[in-house]
C-alpha cells in the first residue's frame, strides 16, 4: 500500500512538472493583459496610442498607463499592426529629443532603431512579411533607391513602440508631442491593388 | 439417502465457490477503487503543484536571465526574441514592454553593495559613473501603492539633470531627509526599495558580461533612522 502511494506521488510530481512547463509556455499565448493584446486597439489609428504620457505641470501621469514600472522621463506610444492589411510604415522626424523605435512580435522585440540612424532628419521604418518584402524589392525603381528601413516580421501581428526621452522636466510636453508626431500608416506597395483607405 | 447426501454435498461445494467468487470480486473492486483514488490523488497533486509553481515562478520579477555586476542586475535579453519562456510569461502577465537590445538596457538593484536590502528608512549614497550610454535615468520605486501623504517630489534623475563632479562622476543621495546636491527622496516611509537604472542607446547590452564593478554606480549605506 505504501509503495503504491509513493508510486502515485511520484506520478503526481512528474505530472506537476509537465503542467508547470505547459502553463509557463501557454501564459503569453493566453494572456489578455499582455502588451500585444492591449495595443490591439491602436490598429486603426494613424498615430501611436499614448500609453505613458509624461506628467507636465499640474497634469499628473494618466492612470490608464498599464506599464507596471514606467520610466517617469520617457514618453511611450504604441502602434499595433496587422500585416494582413498591408505593410506598416512608421515615419518619424528627428527632433532635439532622443527617440527610438522598437518592433515587437509575440515572442519579443526583433528590431530596434534610434534616431541616430535617421537620414536627413527622417526615419522611415516599413514592417512587412517576406512576400511583401519581395514585392517591394521587385517594385523598386533602380534610379531612385528607397531610403526606407525594411524589416521582415516573423509574425503577422505585433506592435511598434515609440519612446522619446525628456532629459529635463521642461522637455516633457515636447516629448509627449514627439510621440504623437510619429505616423503609423498602412503602405500599399502593389500599384495595381486599390489603395487602402488610411482612415 | 445416499443420493440426497451426494446432492447436498454438490450443492455445498457449489455454494462455497460462489461465495469465494463474490468475495474476490468485492476485494478486487475495493482494490480498483483504491487504485482510482490513488490516480485521482496523483492527478490532483500534479495539477495543483504544477499550476501553483507556474504562478509562483512568473509572479513579480524575472526569475533568471540577469547578469549581476556589483549590486546591480542587468537584464540584457528581457526584451529580445531570445528571452527565456519565464521572462516572456512575466512580461505577458504584467503587460510590460521591455527595452529591446538596440534600444536600451535595464539594470535593477534591490540591495546595497554589502548585500543588505534597500530600506526606505535608511540613507544611501549612489556614486560613480554609468556604463556608456546616450542617456540614462535612475528611478526609485517602493512596494505597493503610492503613499497619499507623501507627494512625489522626485522619483528619478536623468543623465541631463543630475549634478556632476568635475570628472563627470556623480553622487546621488537616496534617503528620507532632504540633502544638498542630488537628493532622491524615499518614496515610502518604510519598507523595501528598488532602484532601476535604464541606459538608453547603449552598446552594453551586447557585452553585459564583461562589465566590472567600477563601471556601475556603487550603492553604500550611510545611516539608518532607528
Amino acid at each position: 500500500m505504501n509503495l503504491r502511494f509513493a508510486y502515485a506521488t511520484a506520478c503526481g510530481l512528474v505530472l506537476a512538472g509537465l503542467v508547470h512547463i505547459a502553463t509557463v509556455l501557454a501564459i503569453p499565448r493566453l494572456s489578455e493583459s499582455d502588451a500585444l493584446s492591449r495595443a490591439g486597439s491602436s490598429e486603426s489609428l494613424d498615430h501611436p496610442l499614448p500609453i505613458y504620457t509624461l506628467a507636465t505641470g499640474e497634469n499628473p501621469a494618466p492612470a490608464e498607463a498599464w506599464l507596471p514600472a514606467p520610466d517617469p522621463s520617457v514618453a511611450v506610444g504604441v502602434c499595433a499592426y496587422d500585416l494582413d492589411d498591408g505593410p506598416t510604415r512608421v515615419s518619424a522626424r528627428t527632433g532635439p529629443l532622443a527617440l527610438s523605435l522598437a518592433v515587437h512580435g509575440r515572442r519579443g522585440a526583433f528590431y530596434a532603431v534610434t534616431d541616430q540612424a535617421a537620414v536627413r532628419g527622417a526615419l522611415d521604418l516599413v514592417v512587412l512579411t517576406r512576400a511583401q518584402y519581395d514585392a517591394a524589392l521587385a517594385n523598386d525603381d533602380e534610379n531612385e533607391p528607397s531610403r526606407d528601413v525594411r524589416i521582415v516580421a516573423p509574425e503577422r501581428q505585433g506592435f511598434v513602440v515609440v519612446r522619446v526621452i525628456a532629459g529635463l522636466p521642461s522637455q516633457r510636453p515636447s516629448a509627449n508631442a514627439a510621440v504623437q508626431a510619429v505616423s503609423c500608416t498602412i503602405d500599399s506597395t502593389d500599384e495595381d491593388a486599390p489603395a487602402r483607405p488610411n482612415d | 439417502m445416499t443420493l440426497r447426501m451426494a446432492e447436498a454435498e454438490a450443492e455445498g461445494t457449489a455454494r462455497v465457490p460462489a461465495l469465494r467468487i463474490l468475495r474476490s470480486a468485492l476485494r478486487s473492486a475495493w482494490r480498483r477503487s483504491a487504485g482510482l483514488g490513488l490516480a485521482l490523488y496523483a492527478l490532483a497533486l500534479g495539477g495543483a503543484l504544477g499550476l501553483a509553481s507556474a504562478d509562483w515562478a512568473t509572479r513579480g520579477g524575472y526569475p533568471f536571465g540577469g547578469v549581476t555586476v556589483g549590486a546591480w542586475t542587468l537584464w540584457p535579453r528581457a526584451g529580445s526574441t531570445a528571452a527565456d519562456p519565464y521572462t516572456r510569461a512575466v512580461n505577458a502577465r504584467r503587460g510590460e514592454i521591455p527595452l529591446a537590445v538596440g534600444e536600451g538596457l535595464l539594470m535593477t538593484a534591490a540591495a546595497d553593495d554589502a548585500g543588505r536590502t534597500l530600506d526606505a528608512a535608511c540613507t544611501y549614497s549612489i556614486t560613480g559613473a554609468t556604463p556608456p550610454a546616450r542617456a540614462w535615468t535612475l528611478t526609485v520605486t517602493g512596494r505597493g501603492a503610492a503613499d497619499p501623504v507623501r507627494p512625489p517630489i522626485r522619483e528619478s534623475f536623468t543623465s541631463t539633470e543630475v549634478l556632476r563632479e568635475r570628472d563627470g562622476r556623480f553622487a546621488i543621495t537616496l534617503g528620507p531627509e532632504a540633502e544638498p546636491g542630488n537628493w532622491l527622496p524615499s518614496p515610502r516611509a518604510e519598507g523595501p526599495l528598488r532602484l532601476a537604472l535604464r541606459l538608453y542607446d547603449t552598446p552594453v547590452a551586447a557585452s553585459a558580461g564583461s562589465l566590472d564593478r567600477d563601471s556601475v554606480p556603487a550603492i553604500t549605506r550611510v545611516a539608518c533612522r532607528s
